[in-house]
């Protein structure tokens, strides 16, 4: 079954720790601008809101390509880009409605997650546990569990129980 | 260069002047942030210059470990002539900027001169430009935030509020929309300067040196830090913090009353509430796991970052014994856009209440403002004043010594301050005689620059730790007992080394000792690659602080000037653990003779020519 890798908002505190840890394993340097991963910030109202590319089922980024260089890894059903073909032409960057692809600023390649074949850095590395590795037919039953937690400590309320 | 980026911005805003300074000049033998700030102010500022003249500089340094993936790694020194005490003044802050500024190229940013009219500096990368800021001018510190993010939402942002602009030495220096380098009026000397802001955008990293150790031991920091009891606190430390302080006795209320404020419990269960019903996210700075801060949102009010660890909010409560929590928050929010330091702002309101009700100075002077302990309404008038430099905050504004000194007739008595006029920070000194003594001796400005954690100060609550603590540092448990005057020297000395270190790695001085000495330096190793002995080490830190002396008795600081104000060698303490507790002045002095021998000064404070050779300084 395939695996994504998924973010819980309301753990995020925004220390850009996923950043760094994502620059660090695959750039073997610390700079955001070579991560695959950025928390955009909205400091006034306290939001951090961790943005990295889905793996869409549909990916747009393989669909505009036009040197056919993106392709679904079979093992991890990670999006990845064959750098010898790509063109550097950022079609993909322009089409991806999320923002889940940037381009190097040295290099000059794509560059995108790769889910770390599998086991991703920033799961480990997050201090606060917001990242995790669910498979698909878990990811919205789990999702549930999680939101109506809160109404279940609302029922309790009401019925005397205990959390 | 591993670690670091290799070049520090020197701007001359008189002459329009932009240049850069090799880092490695300097790394060798004062490590980064607040050691070669101070290296920089010594070599670059003639003796005895106006703080607020064009010849004075503004560093702000990032250390070695800014910026890399090492834990609590966010912070940003800031070294300057302190305007307050016209002695050394140092403040650091957490968050981003410090971080983007490294990736940006730059280990630091030295200013100097005073540029025509108001600018701003915008970094990115390699373009660095000096741009006209009168638009800006004015504005509050979160108007100007959102101004510079218009069209570069990426910017981190250092600037300063209207209480900047009219230089008033209780103005700090925010970074983005809450952290603060608050203390020592260094917002003031950027005021004085004309610059508003320093906008950066970095996208060029650093380089590490070896990155799979460097993640091996930065999970170790992480989880020791997750091990520390703060960890499982700070969501809820907004409030607890008061409840630490009343169980460890380091609280002091209105202008350090004899008496405790009896509404001091209802005060905190107040505050408790108000944030239970109001709505409170977790925050953090750059790779920290301690989320100290918080964004918290009051129903129907615009919301703002708050800071839990530093008891900004204690110290409005408590000074200006405000129980009403919604008027805590009003005046928090107030300071943080006026861009002023929260607690010497709330120390000089108590100071301004007192000689109100004592007489000193009446509704003439102040033109009409009431200062009245519990009377947040007031006080916020007051506050608005006092960054604007409107009438009695005119003289408000220049801190707590030199306000009492423009008042003249009794007022002086009335005043109690650190070294050189800066207003003492939350805790209560007078029975710790250890905390008394760095207030005193300290050459860097804010006495929280060495006298955070201390085992003195949880005594009360965490006895057994504090004597552990103690007897590993000095060698014997009787010296965590606040009260006693005994081995406090080599505490003091203790802890600022750890300050000094910390501040110079760019790491945050709150999980420092926790983690330990020994994980931080193989930090530094494995982003620089440089080996370093704790021999080097600990006569790195020997030197900072021994420059740190020498610019002080350049700018004509005697033996007598290590003290703190007299009201504290006079009125004990009347009521609670600590009734009696009083500094003693003979004792104070011996410890000041102790201190000076284990640093290798002489008796008057001085460091002596042997000390100046085995620090390479002569």
């Amino acid at each position: 079954m395939k695996k994504v890798l998924i973010v819980n908002l309301e753990k995020c505190v925004g220390c850009r720790t996923c950043e760094l840890i994502c620059s660090l394993t695959h750039e073997r340097r610390c700079n955001p601008a070579e991560a695959r991963i950025t928390v955009i910030k909205f400091e006034e109202k306290g939001q951090n809101i961790p943005m990295y590319c889905q793996q869409c089922e549909t990916p747009v980024c393989e669909a505009v390509c036009p040197a056919k260089a993106i392709y679904r890894d079979s093992l991890t059903g990670a999006m990845l880009v064959d750098t010898k073909r790509c063109i550097g032409c950022r079609m993909c960057i322009l089409a991806c409605p999320i923002g889940g692809l940037s381009f190097h600023p040295t290099r000059k390649e794509i560059i995108k997650c790769d889910l770390c074949k599998g086991d991703p850095a920033c799961v480990k590395y997050c201090p606060e546990g917001a990242f995790e590795v669910v498979s698909l037919d878990a990811i919205g039953v789990k999702r549930r569990r999680e939101n109506i937690r809160k109404f279940s400590s609302y029922l309790d309320m009401m019925t005397g129980g205990k959390e | 260069m591993n670690g670091y980026s290799g070049k520090i911005l020197f701007i001359n805003l008189s002459e329009n002047q932009i240049s850069t300074i090799e880092t490695s000049l300097y790394s060798r033998e004062y490590l980064g942030g607040r050691g070669i700030g101070v290296k920089l102010l010594y070599d670059m500022v003639r003796p005895k210059q106006d703080p607020l003249g064009p010849e004075n500089i503004l560093v702000f340094m990032t250390g070695p470990l800014t910026g890399t993936f090492t834990p609590s790694s966010g912070r940003v020194d800031i070294v300057t002539t302190s305007p307050e005490s016209n002695l050394l003044g140092g403040s650091n802050a957490g968050g981003f900027w410090g971080p983007e500024l490294k990736w940006a190229g730059y280990d630091g940013v030295v200013i100097k001169g005073k540029a025509k009219n108001p600018v701003y500096i915008q970094i990115y990368n390699d373009e660095v430009n000096i741009k006209d800021a009168q638009k800006l001018w004015g504005k509050d510190v979160f108007e100007t935030v959102k101004i510079l993010r218009q069209g570069n939402e990426e910017n981190q942002v250092a600037c300063i509020g209207p209480a900047g602009e009219n230089k008033s030495n209780l103005s700090g220096i925010a970074f983005n929309f809450r952290n603060y380098a608050a203390r020592a009026g260094v917002g003031a000397v950027m005021g004085a300067k004309n610059l508003k802001a320093i906008a950066v955008r970095g996208t060029k990293g650093s380089d590490i040196y070896d990155t799979k150790a460097l993640q091996e031991i930065c999970l170790e920091i992480q989880n020791r830090e997750k091990m520390m009891p703060l960890y499982k606190d700070a969501p809820s430390w907004h409030w607890k913090l008061f409840q630490s302080l009343e169980k460890d006795g380091k609280a002091f209320f209105g202008n350090y009353e004899p008496f405790l404020w009896e509404d001091r419990i209802k005060a905190v269960q107040n505050v408790k509430e108000f944030i239970q019903q109001n709505h409170l996210k977790p925050e953090s700075c750059l790779t920290c796991p301690l989320r100290c801060w918080a964004h918290f949102s009051v129903r129907g009010e615009e919301g703002a970052p708050i800071i839990a660890c530093q008891g900004t909010w204690p110290s409005i409560a408590y000074f200006m014994k405000l129980s009403d929590p919604y008027y805590i928050w009003r005046i928090y929010t107030l300071c943080q856009k006026l861009g002023l330091d929260v607690g010497g702002t709330s120390a000089v309101m108590a100071l301004a209440a007192d000689l109100y009700e004592m007489g000193v100075i009446s509704f003439k002077d102040t033109k009409g403002v009431l200062f009245e302990l519990g009377n947040g309404k007031a006080f916020a008038e007051a506050i608005e004043k006092l960054a604007k430099r409107e009438d009695f905050g005119d003289i408000l504004a220049e801190g707590i010594k030199k306000a009492v000194q423009k008042i003249g007739r009794r007022a002086e008595r009335y005043a109690v301050h650190s070294k050189g006029g800066t207003e003492l920070w939350l805790m209560e000194v007078r029975p710790f005689k250890g905390a008394a003594l760095a207030c005193a001796v300290t050459d860097s400005g804010s006495c929280n620059r060495a006298t955070y954690a201390f085992p003195d100060f949880y005594y009360r609550s965490m006895q057994k730790q504090a004597k552990m603590v103690a007897k590993n540092i000095v060698g014997k448990e009787e010296a965590a007992d606040p009260t006693t005057y005994d081995y406090k020297p080599k505490t003091v000395l203790f802890y600022e080394n750890m300050h000094i270190f910390a501040d110079s790695l760019g790491v945050c001085a709150i999980p420092f000792q926790p983690v330990g000495l020994e994980l931080w330096s193989r930090s530094f190793s494995a982003c620089t690659g440089i080996k370093l002995q704790l021999n080097d080490l600990m006569l790195t830190v020997e030197r900072i602080r021994t420059l740190e002396r020498l610019f002080n008795c350049r700018e004509g600081l005697k033996r007598e000037d290590d003290t703190l104000s007299e009201r504290l060698f006079k009125e004990a303490i009347k009521e609670g653990p600590w009734k009696g507790e009083v500094l003693d002045r003979e004792k104070f002095e011996a410890m000041k003779d102790e201190y000076y021998f284990l640093r290798g000064w002489d008796k008057d404070g001085r460091p002596t020519e042997k000390t100046l050779e085995k620090l390479g300084l002569k």
